[in-house]
């Protein structure tokens, strides 16, 4: 595989990774359009999926970091073009859609419309990283861009940030997945250095059954399923939709979710080398079914009812991965196809729903089909894709996903018709809350057409997939094919006849009948069922987990405030202990020397000895003005000790830092409020204290006279670093050694030093801030 | 205890000590100085109008506000020379033109990515300081003497 971004798929890639970029700068330009800048790459970015998918495309195949085996491998199978279609035609239509819903809702909240923008680059930022995920080929690109979808849930979810639950749903979701995520890392790296390669097509024919190949494929399985929201992970999706609506219509229907399950189906070929592992996904598949589906039915909130379902959804297509490979990989990308588009329609007419009646609740809403005829046909047609009605696309992931389970035998079949009946209960419950009954809100406004427009095209993608599945189903064939290496029919079809299928979906349409009807009556159940799920299920791990961690930080925190001078002895006495042993250990005969003395050295020792006097001085209490100015009496003193050993740079810089130091010292010492300062001069330490810091300073620096006197003993090394660094300066075409060494030879440790100043510039403002908000 | 004679000096001062370190900064690769010595030069150049006029008359004179992107800024470079030539299957810090290639030259001036590098603390270095200046200065101003 060989290939350069001068490819149509380059093409795609960089158009996508630009769009964030653009949609920054025209949104700075004017607030206003931003929305374009990142409708018109996401339509860019569809058409030329459409066009590699029907023309086929080349590979781009960059060397990144070859020396890591790491390359920038990215190829446009059948599988990346089946969830890079979808994240960009979902992703366009939910764009669309916000395009007329985002100023409403920045209305509503109250802030100013420029503050739509990070909005606007954020998702085209999504749709990037989820582009590139579908096409990569290298575990550790893949890593890349899962991680890019993480951080740009984070800033989505927490649009809102001026409401506590949005923050908080969004670092749950960020340490949920992102914590997982690197689960996904340790995996990876563990095979690719068992293996010596990263990508998964060569992976896959290296990998040994054993039992480090399936710790390693687990944790990559823990992370995806984390991702797509299954048990016991789910809990921060629900939580996320404190997120404005086209992000849950997007993140949590058709990308953040699919890209858990996308995963599972890219690192297929290698999972069957655990076959343990994809009996784990049918039972953790019928757990999140399970939970979902019921928290589902239970729940009121327009959008967590959704949530719940998603749970539910993704729960079938993890048990159709784990079940007959034969089946399986083509039938969850076909199930992940269908139930993504009807979904995020339905997830569109909660906000629809929402921005015509101001209400969040199934209780408070009903019988707005007279009002909103358009809507309530195109949701309906959605809902009914997740109920898996005939004619929807939503009916043939049923007949798959039944006919997996029938080879597995009846426990299997049970469950599965289960869960079925169980996705027309709240498919049916939420739909009916909605557009059915008798009362409704008083008035409700009327709605822009671009409300509902993305969802009536979503309830046509729908349809057409009901009535003429041949394209998509030859599509997820194709998929399938990358994931198991052969290509397996995905049989899609109506029969007309008493097929097992057939019958398991009536009996499903039956049983979600009754469970609608009954969860409508008994009203009283849900929120009690959800409270203890919520008391004991594993959100409950997770708070616990982070006021552990919390706790400790405070704990840390207060040990180190409390008393810095204890602080400095824990250091200062194991070091001196440390030297005491080390000399103690090393014969002394010929180590000390006192060396000779001229005449020139006599300025040289002057200056020495005014340093030694200025820093007795400091430790002669008097007030706090001067032991800064002999501090600084101090620097400035080794400062020309530097410059008379011929260190002219270190001098320099030397000198400069003291100048800035000490006067910064005076500044914070002017921003201290006097009265402190003056308690602190006249405030006496503890006599038993004032001990203890005599003897650990004449203990510390005692020690560090001796081994200073040491080391200068010896004879100067005629060989070292610093003299091959010395002839390497001219090869670098540099003139001064220490600028050669500071920004060529170790300009990494430089660049490690420089973010740690800028690290401490975040803290000082910061804290200077918070201060200054008091 | 400022003077019209610590005024005057303070604002004839302003420029050279900028042109010093500016020359600090280009200069350093082939002579004493580097960009940390030339962002410190700098900052104290601004820290004496501080000293002098006191931090709102100078945030009016100079966009002291700018500094932390400064900083941010300098920081993305050194990131962008450290990590850039890895996209091109390069070590971390391989300086661009080669050791034993020709180097171009403006004046006296070598352009070098190592120079860029260089820019990179200088910014980081000047911004940091330059924003710790401004709020000590603003810390200590609403305190009662």
């Amino acid at each position: 595989m060989a290939g350069d971004w001068g490819s149509t798929t380059g093409l795609l890639l960089a158009v996508t990774a630009l769009a964030p970029l653009v949609v920054l700068l025209a949104g700075r330009l004017r607030p206003r359009l931003a929305a374009p800048a990142a409708i018109v790459p996401a339509t860019v970015a569809l058409l030329l999926l459409g066009w590699i998918g029907g023309r086929g495309g080349a590979a781009v195949d960059v060397a990144w970091a070859p020396s890591w085996g790491v390359s920038l491998a990215l190829t446009p199978d059948p599988l990346g073009i089946l969830y890079g279609s979808l994240a960009a035609g979902v992703g366009l239509l939910v764009l669309l859609y916000a395009a007329a819903y985002m100023p409403r809702h920045l209305l509503h909240e109250g802030r100013p419309p420029h503050d739509g923008v990070p909005f606007w680059a954020s998702m085209s930022g999504f749709l990037a990283a989820m582009v590139w995920l579908a096409l990569a080929q290298d575990l550790v690109l893949l890593f890349v861009c899962w991680d890019v979808t993480a951080v740009a849930s984070y800033f989505l979810i927490g649009f809102d940030r001026q409401h506590p639950a949005a923050r908080r749903a969004a670092i749950m979701a960020l340490l949920v997945t992102g914590v997982s995520a690197i689960l996904f890392l340790v995996g990876a790296l563990w095979l690719g250095s068992t293996y010596g390669t990263m990508r998964i097509g060569e992976l896959a024919g290296l990998l040994e059954p054993g039992a480090a190949t399936t710790a390693a494929l687990a944790c990559i399985v823990v992370a995806a399923l984390a991702k797509s929201a299954q048990a016991p992970f789910h809990f921060w999706l629900p939580r996320a939709m404190a997120a404005p609506t086209p992000v849950s219509a997007y993140l949590h229907s058709a990308a953040m979710v699919a890209a858990g399950v996308y995963l599972l189906a890219r690192v297929y070929p290698l999972l069957v080398a655990a076959p343990a592992l994809l009996d784990a996904l049918v039972v953790v598949g019928f757990a999140s079914m399970a939970v979902g589906g019921v928290l589902a039915l239970a729940n009121d909130e327009l959008k967590r009812l959704l949530a719940y379902s998603t749970i539910a959804q993704y729960g079938y297509v993890v048990v159709l991965l784990g079940l007959d490979p034969a089946i399986g990989p083509g039938a969850a990308a076909f199930a992940v196809v269908a139930h993504a588009v009807a979904k995020s329609g339905l997830f569109l007419t909660a906000g629809a729903v929402t921005e015509a009646t101001g209400e969040k609740l199934l209780g408070r809403v009903g019988g707005l089909w007279r009002s909103h005829p358009v809507l309530a046909l195109a949701s309906g047609v959605c809902a009914a894709g997740l109920a898996a009605l005939p004619l929807t696309g939503g009916f043939f992931k049923d007949e798959l996903f039944f006919k997996a389970a029938l080879d597995r035998g009846p426990l299997v079949t049970a469950l599965a018709l289960a869960g079925a009946a169980l996705s027309f209960g709240y498919a049916a419950r939420f739909w009916a809350g909605i557009f059915l009954g008798r009362s409704g809100p008083a008035e409700t406004r009327p709605l822009p057409v671009l409300l509902v427009a993305p969802i009536a095209a979503l309830a046509i993608a729908v349809l057409l997939v009901g009535v003429a599945p041949g394209g998509l189903s030859s599509l997820a064939e194709a998929a399938g094919a990358v994931s198991t290496g052969v290509r397996l029919p995905v049989e899609v079809a109506y029969h007309l006849d008493a097929r097992p299928e057939n019958l398991l979906a009536l009996a499903s349409f039956g049983g979600g009948a009754v469970l609608a009807l009954a969860a409508s009556r008994r009203g009283e159940i849900g929120p009690a069922l959800a409270d203890a799920l919520g008391r004991f299920g594993p959100e409950r791990f997770y708070v616990a987990m982070l006021q552990g961690l919390n706790h400790l930080s405070d704990a840390v925190h207060r040990f180190e405030v409390r008393d810095l001078r204890s602080r400095v002895a824990w250091i200062l006495m194991p070091a001196g202990v440390l030297m005491l042993a080390g000399v103690a250990a090393t014969p002394t005969a010929g180590a000390y020397l006192p060396g000779s003395f001229s005449r020139a050295d006599v300025p040289l020792l002057l200056v020495l000895g005014v340093a030694a006097v200025a820093a007795v001085a400091v430790a002669v209490p008097t007030n706090h003005l001067a032991v800064v100015l002999l501090l600084s009496g101090v620097g400035y003193a080794l400062t020309v000790v530097f410059a008379l050993v011929g260190a002219p740079d270190v001098a320099l810089v030397a000198v400069l830092m003291e100048t800035l130091f000490a006067l910064l010292f005076l500044g914070v010492l002017a921003a201290l409020p006097r009265s402190v300062l003056g308690r602190l001069a006249r405030s006496r330490s503890p006599t038993a204290i004032r001990h203890r810091d005599v003897a650990l300073g004449i203990l510390a620096g005692g020690f560090a006279f001796v081994a200073a006197w040491g080391v200068l003993s010896r004879p100067a090394a005629l060989e070292t670093v610093a003299t091959l660094q010395i002839e390497l300066t001219p090869t670098a075409h540099a003139g001064d050694v220490v600028t050669a060494i500071l920004a060529d030879f170790r300009g990494l440790d430089t660049m490690g030093e420089i973010s740690v100043i800028g690290v401490a510039l975040l803290g000082l403002m910061t804290l200077l801030r918070r201060e200054r908000a008091r | 205890v400022t003077t019209v004679l610590t005024q005057t000096v303070a604002r004839l001062l302003f420029l050279p000590a900028m042109a010093v370190a500016a020359a600090t900064l280009v200069k350093g690769y082939v002579d004493t100085g580097d960009g940390f010595a030339a962002g410190v030069i700098a900052a104290l150049a601004v820290l004496l109008q501080v000293v002098v006029f006191g931090v709102d008359e100078v945030a009016r004179r100079l966009p002291l506000h700018t500094a932390p992107a400064a900083a941010a800024a300098g920081l993305l470079l050194a990131l962008a020379v450290t990590f850039g030539p890895t996209l091109f299957g390069r070590a971390p810090l391989t300086h661009a033109p080669a050791p034993g290639e020709r180097v171009i030259h403006f004046g006296t001036l070598e352009v070098l990515t190592a120079v860029a590098f260089d820019v990179g603390v200088f910014l980081l270095v000047l911004g940091f300081a330059v924003t710790s200046i401004r709020l000590l200065a603003e810390a200590g101003r609403g305190r009662p003497r």
